[in-house]
């Protein structure tokens, strides 16, 4: 491994050497949307790294600024809209912080629900796509992928038929939650988590001792516990490099603290490390699931009257910052108010984001062929990353 | 398939491990080769959508007078995030109407917002999705369109009034009636 | 010039045979990827099952615009499909596919057969030099590296049936096999079967081992810039070569046409052995990930290469110690 560098040179043009810079993206297979990155090979290897993004910049803050309370949080879920859920979930979260909404129990425990299948949604989809890096998409890579997506499916499905869409959902509102379940929904719930349970034994069989899988993953991109924490990586990175944090349980929000799970920690930081983290994530999330299920307290979903006007919501002046942990890590929501039915100005921490940071110290050295796996291994999502 | 030296027995328990990997990928394929396909053949067939399914946009009329539901209060166009919604009002005697009504479904973000604040039940949405077409000025619909939409398509079970209802704090109760409203 | 004309017939006949075969291959590969996926494949066009996708799939290609990159290699470019496609097809001449029915039984027949194979690295490396195209390049550097070091092993493997059976005629290679497929040789044969199939995997450049196609890394490897009829040779040469190797594969292990039946039923035979073992590699290519460049030359060299010398000597001992009885 590389240490860390401050910034990486890029040679442009061959000057003398065997140099090649190689642009991957933004329109690339395994771009994961519109990342671009400029290597510098040498034979195979890269030797220097440099990151760019804002190919999906929408201003998505001054977004937030000019839309009020009540009109955002559908909007919310265009940051992150692999797990839209936690998005709007860190939103809803920092305008009730700023101003003195109660929420509901049994919109809390909703909440917590829509979340944990949100994370399985998007595992689904990391461990596809990250896949489809790996194995191409004329091979097992693809077969993976489309198992995953299949699974995916039964849990957008679920959400669907709480919320009536599949990917943007608008489910939070300030103060609780749009949508009541449906009657049967949790006997359905329930029969998803079981069957995608027995599915994630299906592609661990594909995946987990696979020689092939695991010389591609063991030892590659490897994030030191100190990297790691320099550069301020979250979530099942952050985990994969042997942190013990997720915010579920170390700044418990919503009804978390209510309800029993283990928090995966791996120690070697390498691709296959994420891999483990997120593999037991699934599990564990499914048996939060289940537990939310078993406990769903009966009441309202929400404290206030529904809305009816585009300015009902208002808080008082003031600053407020609400954490999440989505499937990427802390997702942050930073609203300053001045009062009006709007923020004064708002800020979002994508975890992408500062996942992202980290490519730049750890890539260099590698193949390639590595480039994608770790990439894919981040798992970012770039709406979050330009927003 | 890391050819690492090492004993004669190492090398065995490695290549059964191998062995047994390749077994178990190639087994989880195969199985699913014997699985029905999930995918639809989709013109032809296609999924049930729930009944909270959040489709295109329209209007309605009411079921006993036939009269038009909207009153061109403009809630809706004050609510909608990217601003697709335009109203006029038209003022009347016994009740106002809608003069115009104009609605860019190809900036639609199928938020619901608009549901959820009318007040006379009047915008609903549909359970279909496909209206591509390779004209967006087919995409502007104006009110008669919107008003045929609805005539045309199963409407979604959401109205303004049943959503408010369910996130009403204290009147429960009052919401559990069926009997709404359905094309 | 009668004999000149039979054999220009026969030649035709095969070629154009092969081309409808390769094609319906592709559409077989579709739809069985597509059901180890969960999906149909391919469905409307010639309702039902697709029956006519390959044909459209063809039409399709050649009116699609020609497209060559400005900083290309005009004359490398453009000959580089003819160069791929010639020795893909041209395996096809040596291969019988009855006794007596096929272009040319030759007595060297699998040395030509490895011989011509390997010359698919030339067309190859054309394209992607060809192409100045940087993923084109890595692919072809890929490319090289890759395909001389499995077409060893490969080589290596396809004479251990021809040391068992004792001629390189692929004719007499079946004759010697009327007894037990040489598949069914106690260890030795499906050692070397096992080895043929991955070393078939590798200098076909099939999943586990396509780093030089890559979609993921290097988009599509050495084909990146080429459209419309170019790219369908390439296709077809690709298909034709995979075709290829399952007739060797099922001549010299699994008794070529050899089976209970009439005699008329040996073609059919010899294409389901082959499909079989098409199948079987497609279902490998569906089923792993892709491993990475300096893993696949580790294993060529460290694994595959002192195996499969290690199966060619024993299989010589044997034959020396009068095992191969039954050729």
């Amino acid at each position: 491994m590389p240490e860390t560098q401050t910034r990486q040179v890029v040679e442009l043009g061959y000057a003398g050497s065997e140099r090649l810079v190689m642009n991957m993206g933004p329109q690339h297979p395994s771009a994961h949307g519109v990342f671009r990155m400029l290597l510098t090979l040498e034979g195979e290897t890269v030797v220097a790294m440099d990151a760019i993004i804002g190919y999906l910049h929408r201003c998505h803050e001054k977004l937030g600024e000019t839309l009020t309370y009540v009109q955002y949080p559908s909007i919310a879920s265009k940051t992150d809209y692999v797990a839209a859920m936690t998005s709007e979930l860190a939103y809803v979260s920092a305008v009730e912080a700023l101003g003195t909404f109660e929420v509901p129990r049994r919109a809390q425990y909703l909440r917590v629900l829509v979340a944990e299948l949100q994370r399985i949604a998007s595992h689904c989809l990391w461990l596809g796509t990250w896949c489809m890096d790996m194995g191409g998409a004329l091979g097992g890579g693809a077969t993976v992928f489309l198992y995953c997506f299949r699974e995916r499916e039964e849990v957008l499905d679920r959400l669907e038929e709480l919320t009536g869409a599949r990917l943007l959902y608008g489910f939070h509102q300030v103060g609780g939650t749009r949508y009541d379940v449906p009657a049967g929904w949790d006997r359905k719930v329930r029969d998803t988590v079981a069957f995608i349970e027995r599915r994630i034994d299906e592609w661990e069989a594909m995946l987990e001792d696979n020689a092939v899988f695991r010389v591609r993953t063991q030892g590659v991109g490897v994030v030191s516990r100190e990297l790691a924490q320099e550069v301020g990586i979250a979530g099942p990175l952050l985990r994969g490099s042997g942190v013990d944090f997720d915010l579920r349980r170390d700044a418990p929000y919503s009804s978390y603290g209510d309800f029993r799970f283990r928090v995966p920690v791996e120690a070697a930081g390498d691709c296959y490390a994420r891999y483990r983290v997120r593999m037991v994530e699934f599990r564990e999330s499914i048996r939060i699931a289940r537990q939310v299920l078993d406990g769903l307290p009966e009441g309202p979903i929400s404290s206030r009257p529904g809305v009816k006007s585009v300015g009902q919501v208002r808080v008082p002046k003031g600053e407020a910052y609400a954490r999440v942990e989505g499937a990427r890590g802390e997702v942050g929501c930073y609203i300053v108010s001045d009062g009006g039915p709007r923020p004064y100005r708002m800020k979002w921490r994508g975890a992408s984001f500062s996942n992202l940071a980290v490519l730049p110290h750890i890539i260099p050295g590698h193949k390639v062929a590595d480039v994608v796996a770790i990439m894919g291994s981040v798992d970012p999502v770039f709406g979050e990353v330009d927003r | 398939m890391q050819p690492d030296g090492g004993t004669a027995q190492g090398v065995l328990r490695e290549t059964a491990q191998l062995v047994g990997a390749v077994g178990r990928a190639m087994g989880t394929t195969l199985r699913n080769l014997f699985r029905r396909p999930v995918t639809l053949r989709y013109p032809d067939v296609t999924r049930v959508y729930p009944d909270r399914f959040r489709g295109v946009l329209a209007l309605t009329y009411d079921r006993e007078t036939g009269e038009e539901n909207c009153i061109g209060c403009r809630l809706c166009e004050y609510i909608c995030p990217p601003q697709v919604i335009k109203v006029e009002m038209l003022k009347a005697e016994k009740r106002n109407w809608a003069k115009t009504f104009t609605l860019e479904l190809y900036s639609c973000e199928f938020c619901e917002l608009c549901v959820q604040v009318c007040p006379t039940d009047a915008i609903v949405m549909l359970k279909t999705f496909d209206l591509a077409t390779t004209d967006r000025r087919e995409l502007l619909l104006d009110k008669d369109r919107l008003h045929a939409l609805g005539l045309r398509f199963e409407h979604s079970w959401a109205t303004g009034t049943r959503l408010r209802d369910m996130q009403a704090p204290p009147k429960a109760a009052r919401a559990a009636g069926e009997g709404g409203a359905r094309e | 010039m009668p004999s000149f004309a039979r054999h220009a017939l026969e030649a035709a006949v095969v070629l154009g045979a092969l081309v409808g075969l390769v094609a319906y291959v592709t559409l077989l590969e579709r739809k069985f990827a597509a059901r180890l996926q969960s999906r149909i494949g391919p469905y409307y066009v010639g309702w039902p099952h697709g029956w006519l996708q390959p044909i459209a799939d063809g039409l399709k290609l050649m009116l699609k615009e020609d497209v060559v990159p400005a900083r290309a290699d005009r004359g490398v470019y453009n000959l580089a499909p003819i160069v791929f496609l010639v020795p893909c097809l041209l395996i096809f001449a040596t291969i019988p596919f009855a006794p007596g029915l096929g272009v040319a039984d030759l007595a060297i027949g699998v040395l030509f057969f490895l011989a011509v194979s390997s010359l698919e690295i030339v067309g190859l490396f054309m394209g992607g030099w060809g192409s100045n195209n940087k993923y084109a390049l890595l692919s072809v550097m890929r490319a090289v590296n890759q395909i001389i070091s499995y077409d060893l092993p490969f080589i290596f493997v396809a004479l251990v049936p021809v040391l068992l059976a004792g001629s390189l005629q692929m004719s007499a290679i079946v004759g010697a096999q009327a007894g037990l497929w040489f598949v069914a040789y106690p260890v030795l044969g499906q050692l070397a079967f096992l080895a043929f199939v991955v070393a078939t995997l590798a200098a076909e450049n099939r999943v586990p081992f396509d780093i030089l196609e890559a979609e993921s890394e290097l988009v599509a490897g050495f084909r990146v810039e080429y459209s419309g009829m170019k790219l369908a040779l390439i296709q077809l040469g690709e298909y034709a070569h995979m075709l290829g190797t399952s007739f060797l594969g099922a001549l010299l292990f699994l008794g070529g046409w050899l089976g209970p039946g009439p005699a008329w039923l040996g073609p059919v035979w010899f294409l389901a052995k082959a499909l079989a073992i098409f199948l079987l590699v497609t279902w490998v290519r569906w089923s792993f990930v892709r491993i990475r460049v300096d893993q696949i030359l580790a294993i060529s060299w460290k694994l595959m290469l002192p195996a499969s010398v290690l199966l060619l000597l024993a299989t010589a001992l044997w034959v020396a110690a009068g095992g191969a009885g039954a050729a």
